[in-house]
């Protein structure tokens, strides 16, 4: 089976069926080896959180959770601080990205670059230059949560400027500015009955992918001193292993199920072969 | 992408040409110097956003990096932070990171091989779907399923055990930097997959094709053409997978409670307060060299991506 001939391959001939070259078994055996690589810890930690003791069956730590009024306090702050973001990015971004592809298309991959610029500079060190230079500001913005969606806005932009940026790439822009302005919409109106509508999948795409990030962050809102939920987790994790087993379970599963989404809709949408978020960002900056 | 966007920005302004031509240069003139005005305006916000809330902190990083306590210009700060435990710590987060990266990219181009060789729709949608999930997973969860798996009182420690091998006893610890390595792999392997599968899928069937009818082997053919043409972008997406690593703190943190040294982790302790006297703005030297070694594979990246763009477009 491995060693099929060349001919033979080219007289099965279907799309990609095996262009590559490579047999089956290699195949079967590398996506079963990496497959349970990644579906062992998950299988594992359920099992883990259900552990009581004596090896019976419980479901004592999810329960102890839900009794801890910092589980929910904590995951109300990430909330939001994750809806003050995901509003500050969109209202950052429909401008932008609709402004840079009517008026400047030629600068489109500047701006692009401008928005993968986070990933160059650690979020460790984004952290301890917000100490540095807004020590300064009002309490209102450096001492309150505030502080944590201004910068979750920048951190999340490789992902969530891609995906905005590439939706409004796959619609015919200019032809809805012209018709609606030759109809004397005024930009108000062009977004607002023109323009949004057809981004509908854009928003939502970098909508979730920015509130999931903001629901994982950890290194800045620890360092900032701010108890968001995986500042929280950590610290159940130092006193009680199965609850934050328990925890992260949950917290993992409800930020694959929203990005799942994402990654289903948007490869649909572009016949699968451009991604949405980090992967078109990689994409992209594989392009360049 | 560029090139047809400006294509179509040109003939725009050739077809909005039509009547004479002083008088339509004219006009374009104007036009051109409106839009450059409304320009800067239109794409201000978003640029002075970004000035702020990130470049303004990083530049502060590097420039405090250059004071003492008092404000004076020195070079103490750079001085301890490339000697002793920091020193030592560079060291160590350089290791963890080329490693790890390795791993994966060697993994990570199996599995994308794989998967683009698979004509099963369902498996290529799962695994591209997947790896964008599991690619954005880092942090602090990822820590926690990995203890339950193969921590002191992991699922798999104990199966293990309970078979006969125990795992810490053979001196795997999954608190170290072996652990790490292999918690990284959880998202190192899917950002893998995901950079390397658009390459792979460009190797044109021409190509292969082209290969067999000369009487090529699978062996010929990936020595000649295959691994010539996926070794710079495997090279690029080494980097990224090398810078990912880099940085990452939330892991690290949450998995070893701090005691493993590695620049982020050091980092985030001279932020959380532990300061000796004396080091007021040492982290802010270690921080402008965490910049320093990202900006080095960054440049190093723009080369060998500029090598890898010739073939596959």
């Amino acid at each position: 089976m491995a060693t099929v001939t060349p001919d033979l391959q080219r007289g099965a001939g279907g799309e990609g069926s095996n262009v590559l070259r490579l047999g089956k078994p290699f195949r079967y055996t590398v996506l079963i080896l990496v497959g349970a690589f990644f579906i062992i810890p998950i299988v594992a930690s359920a099992r883990f959180s259900f552990l009581g003791n004596n090896n019976s069956f419980t479901f004592s730590a999810y329960t102890q959770l839900f009794g801890t009024p910092q589980f929910w306090s904590t995951l109300w702050l990430s909330v939001k601080v994750g809806v003050g973001t995901v509003a500050l990015t969109l209202a950052l971004l429909i401008p932008t990205v609709i402004f840079v592809h009517v008026r400047l298309p030629r600068l489109r991959r500047l701006f692009e670059s401008v928005s993968l610029l986070p990933l160059v500079i650690p979020s460790v060190v984004v952290t301890l230059g917000v100490i540095t230079s807004f020590r300064n500001l009002p309490n209102i913005i450096y001492g309150t949560p505030v502080i944590l969606a201004l910068e979750y806005v920048v951190l999340a932009l490789p992902y969530s400027y891609r995906t905005f940026d590439s939706a409004v790439q796959s619609i015919d822009l200019k032809t809805l500015v012209d018709a609606g302005q030759s109809l004397g919409a005024g930009w108000i109106k062009l977004l607002r009955f023109a323009i949004l509508p057809n981004l509908r999948s854009g928003l939502l795409g970098a909508s979730i992918l920015t509130f999931a990030f903001c629901l994982g962050e950890f290194a800045v809102a620890s360092l900032l001193s701010f108890t968001t939920f995986p500042v929280f987790l950590v610290q159940v994790g130092r006193l009680e292993a199965s609850q934050a087993v328990a925890l992260s379970l949950i917290a993992l599963i409800f930020t694959w199920i929203p990005l799942a989404l994402v990654m289903i809709v948007f490869s649909q949408r572009r016949g699968g072969r451009r991604g949405t978020g980090i992967e078109s960002a990689i994409e992209s900056a594989v392009a360049d | 992408m560029a090139v047809t966007d400006e294509l179509r920005s040109g003939s725009d302004s050739v077809s909005g040409g039509g009547g004479d031509a002083p008088a339509d240069a004219g006009r374009r003139r104007r036009s051109w110097r409106k839009g450059r005005w409304h320009t800067s305006i239109g794409a201000l916000p978003f640029l002075v956003y970004v000035a702020l809330f990130l470049l303004v902190p990083a530049i502060s990083v590097v420039a405090t990096a250059f004071k003492n306590g008092n404000g004076q210009f020195t070079m103490a700060n750079f001085d301890e932070a490339v000697h002793g435990v920091y020193l030592q710590s560079f060291i160590a987060s350089i290791k963890l990171s080329f490693a790890s990266a390795l791993i994966a990219a060697v993994v990570g181009v199996l599995a994308a091989l794989a998967v683009s060789a698979t004509d099963n729709r369902i498996v290529r949608a799962l695994v591209t779907a997947g790896s964008g999930v599991f690619a954005n997973t880092g942090g602090v969860p990822l820590a926690f399923s990995f203890i339950a798996t193969v921590g002191n009182f992991g699922v798999v420690t104990k199966l293990l055990s309970s078979a006969g091998f125990d795992l810490y006893a053979h001196g795997f610890s999954l608190y170290s930097v072996l652990g790490l390595t292999i918690v990284y792999q959880y998202f190192l392997i899917p950002l893998m997959i995901l950079i390397m599968i658009p390459p792979i899928q460009a190797l044109r069937k021409e190509w292969i094709d082209a290969s067999a009818s000369l009487g090529a082997s699978r062996f010929q053919f990936w020595r000649w053409v295959g691994i010539p043409l996926l070794t710079p972008p495997m090279l690029a997406a080494f980097i990224v997978l090398f810078t990912d690593a880099f940085a990452a703190y939330a892991t690290a943190e949450a998995l070893t409670s701090g005691t493993i040294p590695l620049v982020p982790i050091q980092l985030g302790s001279l932020i959380s307060g532990n300061v000796l006297a004396g080091q007021t703005n040492l982290g802010d030297a270690l921080g402008a060299g965490m910049i320093v070694v990202v900006l080095v594979a960054a440049l190093l990246y723009a080369y060998v991506q500029r090598k890898a763009s010739k073939w596959l477009r």
